[in-house]
């Protein structure tokens, strides 16, 4: 069974789970507020920012800060939810099918449906750019590539992060636990990406990245650079080290 | 020839021993009947054949296979219902078995195969989660008959149905060596259901295997210990009630 | 008395521990961001609590406020999990005593978590700022008014919970209305009204008429939400 095949039957498997309802809806809480808001972006003379760019990034800073790893974390618990409410993954592990393969498998869709977030977010910040646009009788569209490229930049620094949340969905099995400790875990990210420690809570990632965006785009602010060193090398070890565990971890609580 | 051998085959936690240097012998081609009463170690030595559970102690073969090594092999050619059936409650009972089908590599009429043989081809296109507990049942035992595997481990299969349903599947299963040439290891509580379908049994005890045997073998060892054999039923229950009373009343 | 029952229900749940585990992370926050970022709060103006307060108030209270929205989940998921609430209403008691039993489990958790923050509290403004125990009032007073503040979403989140089967509902909800929160401007009075947005005030940033609207507010707000919670369970017994 090659390793693709079995990313789609992972696929199959989040079928009626409600999760593209979890990833609408997080999209609609996240923008509709903008839309509603979207006069406050002529106000921003102090950071010197451009109407336009401050719409965009406004919103997407505030789904990187807690938004989208809240939906991320919530999503992970139902993956392994949805393995342990019926015993699926009794029936799964009773196969010829490698538990480290299933485990990655499991990942690679929960980057898929990650990646799914951020288009959607897009394209919501197109529809509210139109709207806005038409309210406020100024042009909010950015370019295309710019949104893709951002949206891109911060679903790969978004990885490690989701490493992180995929280990405590399969290291704890209380669902309310790993999403407790999942979603505190979010919180201090605001602290830390104020520190010179940031590159070590792969929480920070997206967030850090778009706010570095900001300082670029407001002419008085300053916010730290994106430095690649050490950032890669650590957020390359702490994805390993997660998905190493994870892959160890999977399955074994009912393989006792 | 046996098909399951198992070597002294043990498990143990912290405090108790669950099974206890266990020698089962599977004859190829037989319905073999594992008895016991509830907690006597059945689901953990199943468990232990697929892998589910290490064992402490002890090895086994399956069909000229070992554990841990052939693990992926071995699994291929088993076919498993273990304790309460596992599914996945968004899915309808085909999509379920579509997964095993795709995992397995079979062909695709394997599914309305499987669907065909435990009654279920009406109701495929319903969410396993609003099975009712015969259904979830049934479906569970289609994942372990799809593809016809030469061996299938079955854990209580008839738990939950109804008495048409447990005639049913009891026949079912009694037909499966003929019609799929294969060999049921089949487990129950119940030495009146066994009886029905077993050619073989093991009695296992507080982990512990009292007797091996054809049915035949059951009651010739028990008239030898002065059990009543009039009756299997009674006969089973003599014989773990004499254990446990060996075993200073512990039940 | 049901609030020993409560009580004796969350055992081997893991909720105290969650509440101490998130008591300790909160009560950590002003001692990590003074530990990494000492130089910035020491230069700046004010009393020592108010600095602290603005500094760390945003997060800590975001992480009660979590707390307790996880908590109500958890307390309502045990009734409904293994069908107990199905006994429960078969019990010769009010189902609306079982609302406050757990209201009064959370409530008391909350005094215990605000307790350590406030001992942390204090404890910076001593150890980085060299306050001494006069400071110790004024702590208590920030900390009480944040219990208050706490009430509303305590009561709500454990609304939401009592009215949803599936925890996971309640949950996404209490998780969404958090979210809301952090996103609501802080200069409309009447947005910052919103449930989940009231523990995020802290009195050393407000006038002191301010202080009183919003304990009023709370407080109107609780009763009120405990109104709506005995007419939900009265009117839902009608169409089960």
């Amino acid at each position: 069974m090659n390793f693709l095949s079995l990313v789609g039957i992972e696929w199959n498997k989040t079928r009626r789970s409600k999760i593209f309802l979890i990833l609408i809806l997080a999209t609609v809480i996240l923008w509709a507020p903008s839309v509603l808001n979207a006069n406050l972006n002529f106000g921003m003379q102090a950071e010197g920012i451009s109407p336009e760019n401050n719409f965009f990034i406004q919103g997407f800073m505030a789904m990187a800060w807690f938004l989208f790893p809240a939906t991320m974390v919530v999503i992970t618990v139902m993956q392994n939810q949805t393995e342990r409410s019926n015993h699926g993954i009794l029936k799964m592990l009773s196969l010829p099918v490698g538990t480290a393969k299933l485990c990655m498998a499991k990942f690679v869709v929960l980057l898929s449906f990650s990646a799914v977030q951020f288009l959607m977010s897009a394209g919501a910040y197109y529809l509210s750019a139109a709207i806005a646009s038409r309210t406020q009788s100024y042009d909010f569209f950015l370019p295309p590539l710019f949104v893709l490229k951002e949206a891109g930049v911060m679903w790969a620094s978004a990885i490690p992060m989701l490493a992180f949340f995929w280990l405590l969905a399969v290291w704890i099995q209380t669902p309310i636990f790993s999403i407790g400790i999942g979603l505190t875990s979010i919180v201090p990210s605001v602290l830390l990406i104020n520190t010179r420690i940031w590159f070590l809570y792969p929480m920070c990632y997206p967030f850090f990245v778009i706010t570095s965006e900001y300082g670029k785009l407001a002419a008085n602010l300053e916010t730290a650079p994106v430095r690649l060193t050490p950032w890669l090398p650590a957020a390359g070890l702490i994805t390993v080290i997660c998905l190493s565990i994870s892959c160890f971890r999977f399955g074994r609580a009912e393989r006792r | 020839m046996n098909i399951i051998e198992t070597q002294n085959l043990t498990k143990r936690y912290s405090g108790f021993t669950a099974v206890s240097e266990l020698n089962l012998h599977v004859p190829k081609g037989t319905v073999y009947g594992f008895l016991g009463p509830n907690g006597a170690g059945k689901s953990t030595t199943m468990k232990m054949l697929l892998g589910l559970i290490r064992p402490t102690g002890g090895s086994f073969v399956i069909d000229g296979r070992r554990f841990p090594d052939d693990r992926t092999q071995i699994l291929k050619e088993v076919g498993s219902f273990i304790e309460a059936p596992a599914f996945y409650g968004n899915l309808t009972g085909e999509e379920n078995l579509e997964i095993i089908r795709k995992i397995l590599g079979l062909p695709k009429a394997s599914v309305s195969e499987a669907l065909e043989l435990v009654g279920l081809t009406d109701f495929r296109k319903r969410l396993a989660r609003k099975y009712s507990l015969g259904m979830k049942q049934r479906l569970g035992l289609a994942g372990a008959l799809i593809g016809r595997p030469p061996v299938l481990i079955l854990d209580e299969p008839t738990n939950g149905l109804d008495p048409a349903g447990i005639h049913e599947i009891r026949t079912l299963i009694r037909s499966l060596p003929r019609q799929f040439d294969c060999t049921v290891f089949v487990s129950s509580h119940l030495l009146s259901e066994i009886e029905l379908m077993a050619d073989c049994v093991g009695i296992l005890n507080h982990g512990r295997l009292l007797f091996e045997g054809t049915l035949q073998d059951l009651k010739f060892s028990a008239a030898a210990q002065g059990y009543p054999t009039d009756n299997l039923e009674d006969t089973f229950l003599t014989l773990i009630d004499a254990d446990n009373r060996r075993r200073g009343g512990a039940r | 008395m049901s609030l020993v029952l409560e009580f004796r229900k969350v055992k081997r749940t893991g909720l105290a521990e969650a509440f101490l585990g998130g008591g300790i992370l909160a009560a950590a926050v002003p001692f990590l961001n003074m530990t990494f970022r000492s130089d910035r709060y020491l230069s700046a103006n004010g009393s020592p609590v108010t600095i602290l307060m603005d500094a760390n108030w945003q997060m800590m209270s975001m992480l009660n406020v979590l707390l307790t929205v996880a908590g109500a989940c958890i307390l309502y998921h045990i009734e409904y999990a293994d069908h107990t609430m199905q006994k429960m209403n078969t019990l010769p008691i009010r189902e609306v005593r079982l609302f406050f039993g757990k209201a009064g489990v959370i409530f008391t958790f909350s005094i215990l978590f605000l307790l350590t923050e406030a001992a942390s509290v204090a404890a910076c403004a001593a150890r980085w700022f060299g306050s001494g125990p006069e400071t110790a009032a004024r702590v208590l007073y920030i900390f009480g008014f944040a219990l208050l503040m706490l009430l509303p979403p305590i009561l709500l989140s454990l609304l939401v919970s009592s009215l949803c089967r599936n925890m996971w509902i309640s949950l996404g909800i209490g998780v969404v209305c958090v979210f809301a929160a952090t996103m609501l401007p802080t200069r409309d009075f009447v947005l910052t009204l919103f449930p989940f947005a009231l523990p995020f005030q802290t009195p050393g940033s407000l006038a002191a008429d301010a202080v009183r609207n919003y304990a009023i507010a709370a407080a109107a707000e609780a009763v009120l939400i405990v109104l709506l919670e005995v007419i939900i369970l009265n009117v839902r017994r009608l169409f089960e």
